[in-house]
C-alpha cells in the first residue's frame, strides 16, 4: 500500500461521495423539508445522466447526439429535463399521501428505466453511451484528471448546498415545514399546499438530475447498469436517515460517512482467510447492513439532527 | 477504550494482509459477485482460483506466490468503479482480470483502470463499444465482440448465394449488437435487406411483424433471437403462415428446442452460425479434468473456460514481464497470448516458466481459443456453420 495509491483512492471516494452528497441534498429538499416520500430517485438520476451524456457527446450513429455541448451546459440541460420529468410526475402523484407516493414513484422510476433500455435511437439501449467527455479534460492526463474532476464535483456540491441552505432558511422553507408537520393548519393559514409540494418535488428532481449528469461524466460510459435502485435510491435514503433528515450539513455528512463505510468494508473483507474468499462479498453486504443498523439505532434523528433556523426580524 | 480496541483490531487485520506476505504478487480479479448475475459467479471464482492455485503449486509467480484479490462490482457502474479504484490504488495490483458484464467492465476501465495505467483483460464482455475504447493498448478481452458474429453471419449468407433477406432481431444487447453489424456487413457486401423488424421478447404472437417482413421478395428470413423465446415462435409462426421456408439463425436459435417445435423437415434448407471451438481441443479437456478434480463438478458451466484462460494469461503476463511494472505487463500479455512461440496449455505453468527462463517466446492455447489479439485488444474466434441433422445439429464448416 503506497501513499499515492491511498491518495487516489481517497480522491475516488470523495468524487462518488460528492455525487451522493448532491443526491442526499436533493432528497433532503423533498423529504427532509417537504415530507415527500420519493422512492424513485434512480429514475430522475437516470434522466439527468442520459440528458447530459447525449448533450455533450460528439456525433454517433448509435444514438441521438452530436450536440457536443460543454459539460456545464449538459448539467443545466440535465437539471431542466429531470425537473420537467419531476413536474409531470408531481402533477399526477403529488396529492398522494406519503406511502402511496412512494409506491407511485417506484413505478415511475421503473418506467423511466424501461424507456432508457428500449428507446435505443435515443440512448443506444443496453449497449450504452461511450466517450462521454469530462469537464476541463484538456488540462491533465491519466489519474491527475480525477483531481480536477474532484474539484468540479465539490464546486457543484457547494453551489447546491448554498441553494439548499437558502431554501431552508427562507420563508418558503418555513411554509414547507409547516405543511410537512401539519398540513391542515398550513392550509388554514392560507398556504397553497399542492403548489408548494409541486415546487418541492421539481426542485429535488432537478438536483437529482445534476447528480446523475455528474456520474455520467465521471464514468465516461453510461449504460442502464448505472441506474440500479439499490445503489441509487435505497442507499441515498439510508444516507439521509443516517446523516440527519432535514439538515443540509447532515445530508452531506451522511453521504460521505455511508459511502466510505460501503466502500472501505471491502478492503477488510478481502483480508479474510482464503477459504472465506468466495463468501467475502456477501459478508461485506451483511457487515454494511449491521453497521447501518447500529447507526440508525444509536442516532435516531441522524448524526446531525434537524434544527429550525432562527427567526430573523428585519431591524426597524 | 472499546473504540481503541476496535481500531487496533482493524489495523492488525489490515496489517496482516500486507506485512506477512512480502513476496506475494497480487492479481486483481473484478467480478459481478453480488447483483443480477450472482448465480453465474461461484464456478467462475473457482476457475480463477484454480489458475492461481496451479501457479502456486508449480513454482509460484516471480519467485513468490500469487494471490488473487477480488473486487465486487455489485453489478452496477458505481460499484464497478469503486471496486476497481480499490484494486488499482489500495491493493496496487499490476493487472486486472474482469469483469464479466460489459456495462461494469467499461465503466471500471474508463473511470479507474485506464487512467491508472493498469492492463485489464475481460473474459466475457462482448459489447462492441469495447473495441473503440481509448485505452492506450491496455484493455483486452478473450471473447469475440458481438460484431464479429454479425460479420461472419453476413459472409455466410452471401457465400450461400442469398442476395435478398428479411431481418428480425430481438431488442436486447445480444440481438441489437449482432443485428446492426449484420446490416452493415451484408449491405456492404452487396446484399439487400428488403425488410427489417426489431421485436420485443416474451410476446405470444409475432404475426404482425412477420406480415410486414414477408412483403418484400426475400429469399430467407434472418432471425437473431433465442429459440426458447421469440426466435422459436417467429420461426413456427412463419412456417404456419407459409411466409418463409428458409431461415438463417445465430447461436441463440441453434437449439434442439427449435427442432422439437417445428420439426426437422421444415428446417432442411436453413442454417445457423454459432461460436465453436476448433474441432479437436485438448486444452479444454485438460482444464475440465483439472477443474472437476479440484471442485467435483461445474467445469461445463458458462464462461468457466474464458475466466480460467483470462486469469492464466494475466499470470503469464506478470511472469513474462519479470516485474510488476504495469506497462511492461501490457506488452507481455500480447507476447504470451499470441503466436509465434512454444505452445502452452491450461495448467502447464511449470513448463511456461521454464520456457520464460530460457528466454523463449510462449503462446498460450486456452480452453476457449487461442486468444490472438488484434490492435484493439479484441479476439476473433471460431464461428461454425451448422445445419439440422436428425434431432440435432451438424457442423459443416468453420469460419475463422
Amino acid at each position: 500500500m503506497e501513499l499515492t495509491g491511498l491518495f487516489f483512492y481517497a480522491v475516488s471516494l470523495l468524487i462518488l461521495g460528492g455525487i451522493y452528497a448532491i443526491l442526499c441534498l436533493a432528497l433532503n429538499v423533498q423529504w427532509g423539508m417537504g415530507g415527500l416520500f420519493n422512492a424513485g430517485i434512480a429514475g430522475f438520476y437516470g434522466v439527468g445522466a442520459y440528458t447530459s451524456a447525449i448533450l455533450t457527446t460528439s456525433a454517433s450513429s448509435k444514438h441521438l447526439g452530436g450536440f457536443g455541448l460543454p459539460v456545464p451546459l449538459g448539467l443545466v440541460g440535465a437539471a431542466i429535463l429531470a425537473g420537467l420529468a419531476g413536474w409531470a410526475v408531481a402533477r399526477i402523484c403529488v396529492r398522494l399521501k406519503s406511502d402511496y407516493l412512494a409506491m407511485a414513484s417506484i413505478g415511475i422510476a421503473e418506467i423511466l428505466r424501461l424507456v432508457i433500455v428500449n428507446e435505443s435511437w435515443l440512448t443506444n439501449g443496453s449497449l450504452g453511451l461511450s466517450r462521454i467527455p469530462r469537464p476541463l479534460a484538456d488540462l491533465t492526463t491519466g489519474r491527475m484528471g480525477d483531481i480536477v474532476f474532484l474539484g468540479f464535483v465539490w464546486f457543484v456540491v457547494l453551489l447546491v448546498y448554498l441553494a439548499a441552505s437558502r431554501l431552508h432558511d427562507s420563508p418558503w422553507g418555513r411554509s414547507l415545514r409547516a405543511i410537512r408537520d401539519n398540513e391542515a393548519s398550513a392550509a388554514a393559514a392560507g398556504k397553497n399546499v399542492e403548489k408548494f409540494r409541486i415546487q418541492t418535488f421539481v426542485i429535488g428532481c432537478a438536483i437529482m438530475g445534476i447528480a446523475g449528469a455528474l456520474s455520467a461524466h465521471y464514468f465516461r460510459f453510461l449504460s442502464p447498469t448505472a441506474t440500479d435502485p439499490l445503489l441509487v435510491t435505497f442507499l441515498v435514503w439510508v444516507m439521509l436517515m443516517a446523516g440527519g433528515s432535514g439538515n443540509n450539513k447532515g445530508a452531506i455528512l451522511g453521504a460521505l460517512t455511508i459511502w466510505t463505510l460501503w466502500s472501505v468494508t471491502e478492503i477488510f473483507t478481502n483480508r479474510l482467510p482464503p477459504e472465506w474468499a468466495t463468501r467475502s462479498s456477501f459478508i461485506r453486504m451483511l457487515l454494511v447492513g449491521l453497521l447501518l443498523q447500529v447507526v440508525l439505532q444509536r442516532f435516531r434523528s441522524g448524526l446531525l439532527p434537524e434544527k429550525s433556523p432562527p427567526v430573523k426580524f428585519r431591524q426597524e | 477504550m472499546k473504540k481503541l480496541t476496535t481500531f487496533m483490531a482493524a489495523a492488525a487485520l489490515l496489517g496482516s494482509g500486507t506485512a506477512a506476505l512480502a513476496d506475494d504478487t497480487k492479481i486483481g480479479i473484478l467480478m459481478d459477485i453480488t447483483g443480477p448475475i450472482a448465480n453465474f459467479i461461484p464456478p467462475l471464482q473457482n476457475a480463477a482460483d484454480l489458475a492461481v492455485k496451479q501457479v502456486n503449486e508449480q513454482g509460484g509467480l516471480l519467485g513468490g506466490s500469487a494471490v488473487a484479490v477480488y473486487g465486487d462490482t455489485t453489478g452496477t457502474a458505481q460499484g464497478a468503479v469503486d471496486a476497481a479504484q480499490k484494486l488499482v490504488n489500495v491493493e496496487n495490483v499490476p493487472i486486472i482480470m474482469g469483469s464479466l458484464m460489459s456495462g461494469t467492465t467499461i465503466a471500471a476501465a474508463e473511470a479507474a483502470i485506464i487512467p491508472a495505467g493498469v492492463p485489464q483483460i475481460s473474459p466475457t464482455a462482448t459489447s462492441p463499444a469495447m473495441t473503440f475504447l481509448e485505452d492506450n493498448g491496455l484493455v483486452f478481452r478473450i471473447v469475440p465482440s458481438d460484431n464479429y458474429q454479425g460479420e461472419i453471419l453476413a459472409k455466410m449468407v452471401m457465400d450461400e448465394g442469398i442476395k435478398k433477406v428479411a431481418l428480425t432481431y430481438v431488442n436486447n444487447d445480444y440481438g441489437v449488437g449482432i443485428g446492426e453489424t449484420f446490416i452493415d456487413a451484408y449491405t456492404e457486401a452487396g446484399g439487400e435487406i428488403v425488410a427489417e423488424a426489431k421485436h420485443e421478447e416474451k410476446k405470444d404472437s409475432y404475426r404482425s411483424e412477420l406480415a410486414s417482413l414477408a412483403k418484400g421478395d426475400a429469399e430467407a428470413l434472418v432471425v437473431i433471437a433465442y429459440a426458447g423465446d421469440s426466435g422459436g415462435k417467429i420461426v413456427r409462426q412463419a412456417i404456419e403462415g407459409g411466409l418463409f421456408t428458409k431461415f438463417v439463425g445465430t447461436d441463440g436459435l441453434r437449439d434442439e428446442l427449435l427442432i422439437q417445435n417445428v420439426g426437422a423437415d421444415a428446417l432442411k434448407t436453413s442454417f445457423f452460425s454459432s461460436p465453436t471451438s476448433p474441432a479437436e481441443n485438448p486444452a479444454q479437456k485438460a482444464l475440465h479434468d483439472a477443474f472437476n478434480a479440484a471442485y467435483g463438478e461445474g467445469a461445463d458451466k458458462a464462461f468457466v473456460d474464458q475466466t480460467y484462460d483470462a486469469t492464466f494469461l494475466a499470470l503469464l503476463a506478470i511472469e513474462k514481464a519479470g516485474s510488476t511494472d504495469r506497462a511492461k505487463i501490457a506488452e507481455a500479455l500480447k507476447e504470451v497470448a499470441m503466436a509465434p512461440g512454444e505452445k502452452v496449455g491450461p495448467g502447464e505453468w511449470a513448463k511456461a516458466i521454464a520456457l520464460i527462463k530460457e528466454g523463449k517466446d510462449i503462446d498460450y492455447e486456452g480452453a476457449s481459443g487461442s486468444a490472438e489479439f488484434d490492435e484493439n485488444g479484441d479476439v476473433g474466434g471460431y464461428i461454425g456453420k451448422f445445419v439440422v441433422d436428425g434431432d440435432g445439429y451438424k457442423q459443416v464448416e468453420i469460419v475463422e
